[in-house]
């Protein structure tokens, strides 16, 4: 309700670590964001909620035993409490050897990269609930047989956070998301389906207009109805850019130190290894201006740089924190807590022309389910999607499955869209896969 | 202890005059209703890893939520800040959905009396820390020594003690305090090059001692070893579709995506659910009647009271096939002309409440388990999962096989790896050919996800055969 101010917090933060008995290392993380999300359905409004979160989180070591604590409540009282239950967990928990908090290259208040990720705004609330109105009016005319909906929504979030630790690790970051999205429902007398679409940036005035957005959401839903089963085949599927992204992030969580260490992933051992064709490079951009992954330093202040993931097909490197590293005898690739702008770099294709250029396949815009597999690579999602034949989309496509094992799907890519979606940490267009295994009628 | 009270209310000094004072602020004459949910939350977690206790993690989340709604419109603020000038600036952005109206006066009654379906103390300190890592510690070992092929155990041991106290405009008071614990193992096998994972746990709204006591840790140790050491066996799935004969217990997941979700009150007020219209009429075999209830004592599911001060309720929503009833919350019962069925649910007080399942399951039938194995001449059976999802508006719902087996000749034979089940909800019911009468409630790990809150839920059924569905294998 009323804000809190971070420099004020930082302040009593540093005079309450003071007090802490130098056996002891510590990380403090603080985070506080406020905002607004605003929903309108059927021509009014819906919903207004008005968000304000704070958490505070504590990390404490003491002879390699750590714990940790949290609140929300961020009065001087309450933060003492939280340092002394961190202090109690650590000695019930067990010493291990790679405990720690960082050697190296964390954020100090002198060496912090100023991203171009924090664009605050003073938006009016009926100027709000207005681009709500037209972003649904949009997808209502767009065609009749749009004759429901769950709704546009529209949230702002201005997100603060901090971090401190005992070596000096000392950092400041800022970031604004805005997001307008659409829901809409179609029928036409045989079938009712519901699709979406959303925008989402950094910055306000880079956001797409209400109107794109809500005849998105219509056309992709109007493209829906109709959908019929087809029979079992294994063929080419071509992924949607959101899908794509979707089969990345898995293999970002195979790569991830913790699966690694954990022997939990169908990765292990892979460096060096080809796991993609040659012409497949993946970048990590920590900085890139309005990413939506961009960070300036990690979840335990380690600064961000750019660095190779894939080169030619082979693998660079896992994705690392501290303790992960020390796990495996490496160093920390500033990944705790998240991975950054991911970016595919090859030579892209125009995506109409990979779909003219496919006699027969599937086009998947949509996939459900938990059927993914880290530790053996076993893949197995519901899916919808439209049949392709003859370099045509011909009719959308239900109830089907998609089903093969990650490994061979990385090195089964053989094309690569012009189709960029860079509204998730992960920047890429439509994949092509070979040989995936479609389950539908028998 | 109450920690509403003594935590909250006292310590800041909220009196009921001044709540109802605030109360009157979120509300007005052209505004229905206006509640306040205050929440005070203490979680902890125990985690064991590379046989060591790990870590450890306590948190304290608290704040108040006021909500104003008109029609179908809802206004909502929230903090976690307590002090007078919060509680009013809050009623003040809820109320600002209807700009216009003036101040009602709100009343508040005694402290509602109701049922209570668990104890109110807190697990987290039912037993000291040290009695925790020790559970953990023999959980670890007891596993180790049980089978050559563990690479990797990772145990996790969590608690939450939640308090709520909800008032709103209508003079109701209601307080209820809820335990939950929560214990899971993985174990990873390695046999030559593959590896392969075993998953299971269990928990409920009681304190740890139910799970340290009677070997019950120990069970779902044994339960995950034998599913990993199933998993390792298992050959690749043939894909196209199937007769499928879901086991008892957790697969009741089926339940909860291929109908529970489509019956909650709010698609079906805004008619987007597929099973819009269809009340009265027949959207599953008779061999079907689907509960949701919220009053089993005990269970993760269950609530006293919903986030709304509604009593939970048994709420049928299929009788012997014909669609019944839906699950409703406050606002959407009121616009559709019925009443709260207790089902009105949130995440914390930071979220706006909204109509969510207890626990869903299906009542048992007339055969024999082993009869319904036997009926099937090639097929698979499928006895556990590891999770769903739902399209409510087409119906089509997935959910994921964690262990399987194909059925020849009415005999369960080769286990089959991980695999995705597809089918449509209105449609697939209807091919349920045989119910068991062997009902079983899952153990109690179970989360559900709408609109990006989490709240604990509980699934359970019978046996029950489906004459055809789609199935995710690789192989033709």
């Amino acid at each position: 309700m009323f804000p809190l101010e971070l420099n004020k917090i930082k302040e009593n933060l540093l005079n309450l670590s003071k007090k802490i008995h130098k056996k002891y290392s510590y990380q403090f993380s603080i985070r506080l964001t406020e905002g607004v999300t605003v929903t309108s359905r059927c021509g009014s409004i819906e919903s207004i909620e008005h968000h304000q979160d704070n958490t505070l989180g504590v990390q404490i070591l003491c002879e390699n035993r750590q714990g940790f604590a949290g609140t929300n409540n961020l009065s001087n009282e309450s933060i003492d409490k939280t340092i002394e239950k961190a202090k109690n967990i650590a000695t019930n928990t067990q010493p291990d050897i790679c405990n720690g908090l960082p050697d190296s290259n964390f954020v100090t208040s002198d060496n912090m990269p100023q991203l171009d990720i924090h664009h605050p705004s003073n938006l009016d609330i009926k100027e709000i609930i207005d681009m709500t109105h037209a972003c649904e009016k949009n997808a209502f005319d767009y065609d009749k047989r749009i004759n429901n909906s769950e709704g546009s929504s529209f949230s702002y979030a201005n997100n603060n956070s901090l971090i401190l630790n005992s070596k000096g690790a000392h950092g400041m970051k800022q970031t604004t998301n805005f997001t307008l999205s659409c829901i809409v429902v179609a029928e036409d007398g045989k079938s009712k389906e519901r699709d979406y679409e959303y925008s989402t940036t950094r910055d306000f005035k880079k956001l797409e207009s209400p109107k794109k957005v809500g005849s998105q959401a219509a056309h992709k839903t109007i493209s829906r109805l109709g959908a019929r089963t087809i029979k079992t085949r294994v063929c080419p599927v071509l992924f949607s850019p959101e899908m794509s992204a979707s089969i990345f992030n898995d293999f970002l969580s195979a790569i991830k130190g913790a699966a690694i260490y954990k022997r939990a992933s169908f990765l292990l051992d892979q460096i060096d290894q080809h796991i993609f064709p040659d012409f497949i490079n993946i970048t990590e951009e920590p900085h890139l201006p309005d990413g939506m992954g961009s960070s300036p330093y990690d979840a335990e202040g380690v600064l961000t740089k750019n660095k190779d993931i894939v080169r030619n097909g082979k693998l660079k490197t896992y994705l690392l924190d501290t303790y992960s590293a020390k796990k495996l005898n490496s160093t920390s690739t500033s990944n705790k807590g998240l991975v950054t702008n991911i970016v595919i770099d090859t030579e892209e294709e125009k995506t109409t022309n990979i779909i003219s250029s496919m006699p027969d396949g599937i086009y998947i815009t949509e996939m459900m389910g938990s059927g993914v597999n880290i530790i053996t690579g076993d893949y197995s999602r519901g899916a919808f999607g439209y049949l392709i034949k003859d370099g045509e989309i011909k009719h959308p496509v239900t109830e089907i499955t998609v089903a093969s094992n990650l490994k061979d799907m990385f090195k089964n890519i053989i094309g690569l869209g012009s189709d960029i979606d860079r509204r998730s940490n992960i920047n890429i267009g439509s994949v092509l896969i070979n040989n995936i295994t479609i389950g539908g009628a028998s | 202890m109450n920690q509403i009270t003594d935590l909250i209310l006292r310590p800041y000094n909220l009196t009921d005059q001044k709540i109802e004072k605030a109360l009157s602020i979120a509300c007005s004459n052209k505004i229905d209703f206006a509640d306040i949910y205050f929440e005070y939350t203490k979680t902890e977690s125990w985690m064991l890893e590379d046989g060591i206790i790990k870590s450890g993690n306590s948190s304290i989340d608290s704040g108040f939520g006021i909500r104003s709604v008109s029609g179908d419109k809802s206004g909502f603020a929230y903090s976690s800040q307590y002090d007078l000038k919060d509680l009013t600036k809050a009623a003040e952005m809820s109320r600002s959905i209807i700009n216009h109206g003036q101040e009602k006066s709100v009343k508040l009654g005694e402290s509602k009396k109701f049922k209570k379906l668990y104890d109110s103390a807190s697990p987290l300190d039912s037993v000291n820390d040290n009695e925790k890592v020790d559970f953990l510690k023999s959980i670890d070992a007891y596993i180790k020594q049980k089978d050559s092929k563990i690479d990797q155990v990772i145990l996790n041991l969590s608690g939450v003690h939640e308090s709520i106290l909800v008032m709103n405009s209508d003079g109701i008071k209601a307080i209820d305090e809820r335990p939950l614990v929560r214990f899971s193992v993985a174990v990873i096998l390695k046999d030559k090059e593959r590896r392969e994972q075993g998953f299971s746990g269990g928990g409920g709204r009681y304190m740890y001692d139910e799970i340290f006591k009677n070997k019950t840790g120990y069970k779902f140790a044994d339960e995950a070893l034998r599913q990993a050491n199933i998993n390792l066996n298992a050959i690749d799935c043939k894909a196209g579709t199937a007769t499928v004969v879901l086991g008892p217990g957790w697969p009741g997941v089926l339940l909860h995506e291929a109908i529970g979700h489509g019956l909650e009150g709010d698609f079906n007020r805004k008619k987007t659910s597929a099973y819009t219209g269809l009340l009265g009429k027949k959207v599953a075999s008779s061999e079907c009647t689907v509960i949701d209830d919220g009053t089993i004592a005990k269970r993760r599911g269950s609530l006293s009271i919903d986030d709304e001060g509604c009593e939970t309720q048994r709420t049928v929503l299929i009788e012997n096939g014909i669609l019944k009833g839906y699950m409703q919350d406050k606002l959407n019962s009121r616009l559709m002309k019925t009443s709260s069925t207790g089902n009105g649910r949130r995440e914390s007080y930071g979220c706006l409440p909204m109509p969510r399942m207890t626990n869903t399951f299906m009542l048992p039938g007339k055969h024999n388990p082993n009869e319904i194995i036997e009926s099937v001449k090639k097929g698979i059976y499928a006895a556990n999962f590891s999770g769903g999802q739902v399209d409510i508006t087409n119906g089509q719902f997935v959910f994921t096989a964690s262990e399987a087996y194909n059925i020849r000749d009415g005999k369960i034979v080769d286990p089959v790896k991980d695999m995705t089940l597809i089918g449509n909800g209105p449609e697939i019911l209807k091919k349920v050919s045989m119910v068991g009468n062997d009902l079983k409630l899952d153990e109690g790990v179970g989360t559900c996800g709408k609109d990006g809150q989490t709240v604990p839920v509980g699934v359970g059924q019978p046996t029950l055969k489906i004459d055809e569905i789609t199935v995710g294998g690789t192989q033709l």
